[in-house]
């Protein structure tokens, strides 16, 4: 694994499930949650952060992956 | 595995995008599956609901007060430093330049148009993905209440939005880049006074790489809310919406705005996709990117993209042509023809003013003279 993979969190009570975080996120199909967010909890080894700076509101914080 | 339904499209996505290209391409004999994954269209809203009278007109869409919820009859745009240029039709014609709308109940009125043109409509279902076949068509993988069902069909149209998988699934390149996708907030408040104008602040200090606003909304309420470029600002949207609400020029008539719902996400001011379209897929709407670069209104270009790809669709499944990519391309061409074009240019002045070459100081200057122009009558892009 990348050594700079991430796994995402989103605050679901700042969350206003606009989407915006999937639209730019350079992942195939899938990385997604049921609520129009990035997936969480799953290793993202792009590692981008554009989702994270996309947000409106800041609800989304990322950790790096266990290896 | 046999399928549970065959229809000539799948459309995916209940928007105005979505529902348009349904009634359209039913209107002219097609068999239309329209595929919703919310219990309940429009919600969470995203968009201020501004749309131009000639567009409801060209989309064949009545003004109705079910969906209106005030209308607009000119615009105001300001400087940073709250200078500002007001383009007011009232006196010159008597009906509205246009509306701000209630997505909630406009989304669902153009559906409902949809299903009276004989357009199969289910809520709570989902795209999950689809398969090519030997004969040409495609199996859809819909999960509907959670149960899979699989629909066969000529063409899947993904209308599902900004965040498109259906792109996705057909190898588009759909995501946007960060320097090109708005970050939007806006709050419909109670406490505002408006007057029938749409206001527009333009200036890097309220809103970097994009610009604020303060609609009318009807009953008394407004809209305030603004889009940033997060490339040309540390801070997120809701923390420039707040500043603006406190520090602009027009915090006095906020000092008592009271806020009654809470709004965003992303607005693309970007080229349109390059590829809208591929074998058995075609996109349309904010998943092909048909986005005003300039103002971010997407409404209109998602109704006129419908209208295209829904006679283009009626056309091709009544002349029994394949729906192959080649074949969809005509979809594309049109679009390019009616409306592509002009959004092109569109991005070339947008990319143009907020190019790294371009001083601040010119920024403003130009996005303020580009947003004051735009409105005026004579304005070549009124119509876009």
């Amino acid at each position: 694994m990348n050594a700079r993979a991430v796994e995402f969190s989103v605050n679901w009570d700042a969350c206003i499930r606009c989407g915006a975080c999937v639209a730019v996120c350079p992942h195939d199909a899938g990385f997604t949650t049921a609520f129009d967010t990035i997936a969480v909890d799953t290793a993202c080894d792009i590692a981008c952060m554009f989702c994270e700076q996309v947000c409106p509101v800041t609800a989304i914080t990322s950790r790096h992956a266990e290896p | 595995m046999p399928a549970d339904l065959e229809v000539d499209t799948v459309v995916v996505g209940s928007g105005p995008a979505g529902a348009t290209t349904a009634r359209v391409a039913a209107e002219n004999g097609a068999r239309v599956l329209l595929v919703e994954k919310k219990q309940e269209l429009g919600a969470p809203v995203q968009c201020s609901g501004a749309v131009s009278s000639h567009a409801l007109a060209e989309a064949g869409v009545p003004v109705n007060d079910e969906f209106v919820s005030t209308p607009i009859h000119g615009f105001v745009t300001y400087e940073s430093t709250g200078e500002s240029v007001t383009v007011d039709y009232r006196g010159e014609r008597d009906e509205a330049l246009g509306y701000v709308v209630d997505r909630r109940r406009f989304d669902r009125y153009l559906m409902t148009m949809a299903e009276r043109q004989d357009v199969t409509v289910w809520l709570k279902t989902e795209a999950r993905g689809y398969a090519r076949r030997p004969d040409g068509n495609v199996d859809v993988n819909l999960s509907r209440f959670g149960e899979p069902v699989t629909v066969r069909a000529r063409v899947i149209v993904g209308a599902d939005g900004l965040q498109s998988q259906v792109g996705k699934w057909a190898g588009l390149r759909t995501h946007i880049r960060l320097a090109e996708l708005a970050s939007c907030l806006q709050y419909v408040v109670d406490g505002v006074e408006t007057n029938g104008l749409l206001e527009i602040v333009t200036g890097h200090r309220w809103a970097p790489g994009g610009y604020a606003w303060l609609f009318p909304k009807g009953h008394g309420y407004a809209e305030v809310g603004l889009g940033v470029a997060r490339t040309m600002t540390k801070d997120d949207a809701r923390t420039h919406l707040k500043r603006f609400m406190r520090d602009s020029f027009l915090a006095d008539r906020l000092a008592d705005a009271r806020i009654l719902e809470i709004q965003g996400g992303g607005v693309p001011l970007a080229a349109p996709l390059k590829r809208q379209v591929a074998d058995n897929v075609l996109l349309v709407g904010d998943a092909a990117r048909h986005v005003n670069p300039i103002t971010g209104g997407g409404i209109h270009t998602a109704l006129r993209g419908g209208l295209i790809a829904g006679r283009t669709l009626a056309k091709l499944i009544s002349e029994r042509i394949q729906p192959t990519a080649e074949n969809l391309s005509r979809y594309h061409q049109e679009w390019m023809a009616e409306l592509g074009a002009a959004m092109w240019k569109l991005y070339g002045v947008k990319a143009d003013i907020f190019s790294r070459r371009t001083s601040l100081e010119d920024r403003d200057r130009r996005l303020f003279g580009t947003l004051a122009s735009y409105f005026r009558p004579d304005s070549e892009y009124r119509k876009i």
